[in-house]
């Protein structure tokens, strides 16, 4: 192994790489902008549609309003938002659309302790938004009347507004804002499609992309030996792995922090602790080794970009499902997950962004991981010994050949 | 005193599923001389590119030797591809690195002294008048342009031999001039310089040795006045007809 070589080569192939059009917005700016934008588009549109509705008047009729409370009826005139209206058959009107819903005030139920107490009943229509938007207008501004209206008749009775009320309800979330926000943005998933993302162009560019420009033959001509010259380009796939990985981590957390952070508030934390820095970063480098040799191995069967991209196509599905599957919540991160490559990483950042460190499962992921590496360069190196499989002449798949040469 | 070149016994055979075993190269011998062109001329088909692959060590021989200044194809492989420019029509440039950067990658990966790669660069951009187009993309440059840039390559690390497999394949009159003068001053700079081509006026006016081969075999091997004495024939088309049709009977 000549270093000085390996440098030269894989310089070459980062630099013809960031000055592809394909690799850089599959590799850089999809990383990038490609989810931040997504999320931004959705929160655009969510803002959007939600401040329509609330633009939008509710139709109300107020049905026998007991006279000595006729300063709730004034709230809902004064609600830009509440057109009050009356009609003859109200039901008629509700079912038809032309009203949205009905407050009807009743006597109350039992003999009143307050006087002028009373029963509301709201009648409105469930399959109508504006019908639903209609009922939550009128029941909020009941219930906010209804306070009001307690706390000044307790008052009256020279109480406070403690001794009335039957009980406090005290909400209380357990789960810190930290795991909440690793949850809830599902980082880790992201981080694993953009790695496969991030190393299937270079790895296309750099083994059939090179036989479709013809530069494979002069490659290999060079003074240096070929393990030199795949070992170049198998970095240079890995990084180009790895580096779409963190940048898109990097701007989710940027994107999401701006854009999501207000809406939350302290529910939601967006900083990765420190401390997984290492286990993120070591869990990351060895699935972007192994992502990064089976993407080199499938994509160098292929003889044309397209043929490229056609059989590499099913790895990264391969590598996704799994991990769609385990964005279950209340998942937890078990041995037996641990032993299943790629979901193994993907739990073990979730759970580091979480502050979790489970060292026996982390050890576990870390020597399958490794163990896949292997794996995939030992079958790296049986396939490159194959004279017709080097010069592109070998005509067939991965599949195909490993039936053919290797268990024949 | 032992020649630059030396192929002894040479075979290649390849196995098609629908052909069965195919014999490319066939026990070929050759010697080329230090600062001669040494031509291989036959059809398509015929085995100049295998043999001259063997050669410059893509592929690996079946069986025979051949040696590169010393250094042999299997087991020195390193050592021939240090001593080697390899040319042909399959041996194409990166489209995203310019003009400078392609000549002065070549010569670092081909071991050529690193203090010396810029001084170097800069002689071969002048000799071969790419002062233009230096810093412009292989991408964004002509064809004939490309061409130049190519042989510029493959002498980025001055190496002593030099293969061309069909160097002017594909080219127009003009272009294809310009690579046998190219080829031309190469030798006068003392490269032995092995040349396969099945266009039979190249290699009547660039080769001092010429090897005619057929289905895998060297027919026949000396100077074109050597060749011509020996059939009688003046034209070289005639010559490589007569020994071919020789060479298929006796197949």
């Amino acid at each position: 192994m000549n270093l000085n070589a390996i440098r030269i080569l894989y310089w070459r192939e980062i630099r013809s790489a960031l000055r592809d059009r394909t690799i850089v917005t599959n590799s850089i700016l999809l990383p990038i902008f490609l989810y931040p934008l997504i999320i931004w588009i959705a929160y655009t549109g969510i803002t959007f549609v939600s401040g329509q509705n609330e633009g939008l008047d509710s139709r109300i009729m107020l049905k026998d309003v007991p006279p000595a409370h006729e300063p709730l009826k004034r709230e809902f005139e004064s609600d830009e938002s509440v057109v009050l209206v009356t009609s003859a058959d109200p039901a008629a009107a509700l079912s038809n659309g032309t009203l949205d819903a009905i407050v009807e005030f009743m006597p109350a139920n039992s003999a009143p302790t307050i006087p002028e107490n009373f029963a509301t009943r709201i009648t409105y229509d469930e399959s109508r938004d504006a019908s639903n938007r209609a009922k939550s207008r009128a029941a909020q501004k009941l219930t906010r009347y209804r306070e009001k209206y307690l706390e000044q008749q307790a008052t009256k009775l020279g109480m406070s507004r403690a001794d009335f009320q039957n009980f406090w309800m005290d909400e209380r979330n357990v789960s810190s804002g930290r795991a909440v926000g690793a949850f809830m943005v599902a980082l880790p998933i992201f981080f694993i499609i953009m790695l496969a993302v991030g190393s299937m162009h270079p790895a296309i560019d750099s083994t059939a992309g090179e036989r479709e420009n013809s530069t494979w033959e002069t490659v290999m001509t060079a003074a240096t030996s070929r393990a030199n010259i795949l070992i170049a380009k198998y970095l240079y796939v890995a990084t180009m792995a790895f580096v779409a990985a963190f940048l898109n981590l990097f701007a989710m957390i940027f994107s999401m922090g701006t854009i999501l952070g207000p809406l939350f508030g302290s529910n939601l934390s967006l900083r990765i602790p420190i401390r997984s820095a290492p286990v993120v970063l070591i869990g990351a480098f060895l699935l972007a080794l192994f992502v990064a040799a089976g993407m080199m191995i499938l994509a160098s069967f292929a003889r044309t970009y397209k043929e490229g991209q056609a059989m590499t196509s099913p790895f990264y599905i391969a590598l996704i499902i799994p991990v769609m599957f385990l964005q279950t919540p209340g998942l937890d991160f078990t041995w037996r997950i641990a032993l299943i490559p790629v979901a193994n990483v993907m739990m073990m950042i979730r759970e580091a962004f979480q502050g979790i460190y489970h060292w026996r499962l982390i050890a576990i992921t870390l020597v399958v991981e490794a163990a896949c590496v292997i794996l995939a360069l030992r079958i790296a190196m049986l396939v490159i010994q194959h004279e017709d499989f080097i010069m592109g002449s070998y005509n067939g798949s991965f599949g195909k050949f490993i039936k053919e040469r290797l268990f024949k | 005193m032992n020649e630059p070149v030396v192929v002894r016994n040479l075979r290649k055979t390849f196995y098609d599923e629908g052909r069965g075993e195919i014999k490319a190269v066939d026990a070929v011998n050759f010697d080329c001389r230090e600062g001669e062109i040494f031509g291989l001329l036959g059809a398509n088909g015929a085995g100049k590119t295998t043999t001259l692959r063997m050669l410059s060590t893509i592929l690996t021989p079946t069986s025979g030797t051949a040696t590169i200044m010393g250094h042999d194809v299997v087991s020195s492989p390193q050592g021939v591809r240090k001593n080697l420019g390899f040319y042909s029509a399959t041996t194409a440039l990166y489209p995203r690195l310019t003009t400078r950067e392609t000549i002065d990658f070549f010569a670092r990966i081909n071991q050529y002294p690193a203090d010396l790669v810029p001084e170097r660069v800069e002689h071969l951009i002048n000799r071969f008048g790419l002062t233009k187009y230096a810093d412009a993309r292989i991408e964004k440059l002509s064809s004939g342009m490309k061409q130049k840039v190519s042989i510029a390559r493959t002498i980025a690390h001055n190496p002593s031999i030099l293969i061309f497999d069909e160097p002017t394949v594909g080219l127009d009159v003009l272009n294809a001039l310009d690579v046998q003068e190219s080829i031309s001053e190469l030798r006068s700079e003392g490269k032995t310089i092995i040349f396969s081509t099945h266009i039979m006026s190249e290699a009547e006016r660039l080769c001092d040795r010429i090897a005619i081969i057929h289905a895998g075999q060297i027919l026949a091997c000396d100077t074109l006045a050597g060749l011509r004495q020996s059939t009688q024939q003046h034209y070289l088309e005639d010559i490589f007809v007569l020994y071919v049709k020789a060479g298929q009977a006796t197949i």
